[in-house]
């Protein structure tokens, strides 16, 4: 049982990473793989603050957002200045670079060690130490996170997102912003994902930065794929998909050390496939429309 | 002494970038998307050696023949399977990026799969101390290393200069359907860049294997240096190449000399970051793409 409740408890979070990074990959077209360094700033604010200064939960999480936030807005300065698949290999750059902070800042983050000790979450007095209690919080924070996209997605910056994934150079032509707005888009992104990583950082009360690497980022956006670009429902169901992958893989008698390549190759391939057919592939029919109108 | 030991270092790591930087743009010139599962070639063609020479105690030689053709054929098979049928569709190069991460990721894990995660080290006869020269010392691995890679890179560039196979490969890469009016298919060129893109990955990827050691994933790692060396470079320039390969290599080898070697990643994608802030199309100065509609 408890097991099943660490589990719902992974879903939980990468249903807020890639709704997360469905803002800025799925409606603005920004795909991104950062996003995993932006969990760790997360992540890492949070421990820090946790660990050296005592600071509770509701005080990390609104800083941890904060930083991650900032950080991203000077990147997002920066990156943006690429388009597509060149605003891909910046941002996969922009990964490793914090990967690399996180890995040899020793004197901050302790590098390779890690951090350890963080404390559990209490709410008015009582601490959220069972599973049950965690869980609840999680579903919470999913909630929220997916009223406020959805809210974001209807809204009218959200239509001005959706036209900039479509075509840009026209969106720019009837006076929107789109710089601006899609510097935005990619703030708000990691702005989110520092909560699913405030979250992990109690949750689990020890980090390190094997958790934030490139791989991860991947992983991320194969869900934001998977699930569909720009569709909120998706990123959560390719979430629980790809959490619960190992184990139906362990069920039917596969090795614990053969399972997480196993689910490696099995995203992959669905990642090919989802790019190779029309079915499924979001992207590939919002392309084709801008391509009709073009014509 | 020390310092040419560090000139040694840059060298070495300089003709790599350069081999990766240039069998990169051979694939990226023509197709205009970012191959990642390139990676997976440099990464198989090291393992085939150590397959067929450690495993099936086949001879050194024919081991790097067999590593080299089977690292091609995996090369050709993701353009012929994959690349081709989404280039009939016409999709925009965001998909393709993304269907060669998918392609990476199959290769990575089947590699990890099949041989382990545990660094692997390719055989080769003794063990030597290497050859002293003024102090520094010099290993016949990275000589032959050296020796090999300039000879490729100069092979190659007069290949795209003075055959007709190469300058229709420049052809196709300023512009495909042009090309196919006067009669080349652009797709057959496109297959022949992958077969010596790869051919020359698989090269790479066998003497870095050699020189150091090898995990599944050290491909990759090799590949983002090349393309960053090709990005800073400017694509579809020779001289750019170099500069570019050059450029990344001192910068490593200076931060790992006056800094830490844990910082040489991070130091080559600021590099990378920087050239997007204030030189964007790269030292050559030749239009990306798409930046100016």
């Amino acid at each position: 049982m408890e097991y099943i409740l660490h589990l719902l408890i992974l879903i939980c979070f990468y249903t807020l990473l890639s709704q997360s990074l469905n803002l800025s990959a799925g409606f603005t077209g920004l795909i991104s793989l950062s996003h995993a360094g932006f969990y760790g700033i997360g992540a890492y604010i949070t421990a820090i603050l946790s660990t050296h200064f005592g600071f509770s939960f509701w005080l990390n999480l609104p800083l941890a957002m904060l930083i991650s936030g900032a950080i991203a807005f000077v990147v997002s300065l920066i990156a943006l200045r690429t388009v597509e698949d060149y605003f891909i290999i910046c941002t996969l750059g922009i990964q490793v670079i914090l990967f690399s902070l996180m890995n040899n800042l020793m004197n901050v983050t302790r590098g390779p060690l890690g951090i350890p000790g963080i404390p559990s979450i209490s709410f008015f007095g009582m601490s959220l130490d069972s599973k049950i209690s965690f869980l609840t919080l999680s579903l919470f924070f999913v909630a929220l996170v997916w009223f406020v996209l959805k809210n974001i997605s209807k809204s009218g910056f959200g239509k001005t997102l959706t036209a900039i994934s479509e075509d840009e150079i026209y969106t720019q032509s009837i006076g929107k912003n789109v710089y601006q707005s899609k510097i935005i888009s990619f703030t708000t992104s990691a702005i989110l994902a520092a909560i699913p990583g405030a979250l992990y950082a109690h949750y689990i009360s020890y980090i390190d930065p094997t958790s934030f690497t490139v791989n991860e980022s991947i992983f991320i956006l194969s869900i934001v794929i998977i699930g569909g670009l720009g569709n909120l429902t998706g990123s959560f169901l390719a979430a629980a998909f790809l959490v619960l992958l190992p184990e139906v893989l362990r069920f039917v008698g596969m090795p614990d050390s053969i399972a997480a390549n196993m689910r490696q190759i099995i995203y992959g391939v669905m990642l090919v496939a989802v790019m190779m057919t029309d079915r499924n592939g979001f992207l590939e029919l919002e392309f084709q429309r801008k391509k009709q109108k073009m014509r | 002494m020390y310092d040419l030991q560090i000139l040694i270092n840059i060298l070495l790591t300089f003709v790599i970038n350069l081999l990766v930087a240039n069998s990169y743009s051979l694939i990226y010139y023509p197709t205009k998307f970012f191959h990642i599962a390139h990676a997976a070639v440099i990464t198989l063609s090291a393992y085939f050696v150590f397959f067929f020479a450690n495993k099936l105690s086949i001879p050194f030689w024919p081991s790097v023949a067999f590593a080299i053709t089977a690292a091609v054929s995996i090369g050709l098979l993701c353009e012929v399977l994959v690349y081709l049928k989404m280039r009939r569709r016409n999709v925009p190069a965001l998909a393709y990026l993304i269907a060669s991460i998918g392609l990476y990721l199959v290769l990575q894990n089947c590699i990890s799969l099949y041989f382990g995660d545990d660094t692997k080290i390719i055989n080769t006869a003794e063990v030597t101390v290497g050859h002293q020269i003024f102090g520094a010392y010099i290993t016949t691995v990275q000589l032959v290393t050296i020796a090999v890679s300039l000879v490729l890179f100069v092979a190659v560039n007069l290949f795209l200069q003075f055959t007709a196979t190469g300058k229709s490969i420049r052809a196709v890469g300023s512009n495909p359907e042009l090309c196919n009016i006067y009669g080349i298919s652009s797709n057959k060129i496109i297959l022949t860049a992958f077969g010596i893109g790869s051919a020359l990955a698989a090269t790479a990827g066998i003497l870095s294997a050699m020189d150091t050691n090898m995990t599944p994933t050290f491909g990759f790692n090799l590949l983002l240096y090349g393309v960053v060396a090709m990005i800073i470079g400017g694509v579809g320039s020779t001289r750019g190449l170099i500069a570019g390969s050059l450029l990344v290599a001192t910068a490593q080898h200076l931060a790992a000399y006056y800094i830490d070697t844990k910082w040489m990643d991070a130091v080559t994608y600021i590099i990378l970051i920087l050239f997007l802030i204030w030189k964007p199309l790269g030292f050559s100065g030749k239009r990306l793409k798409k930046v100016e509609v």
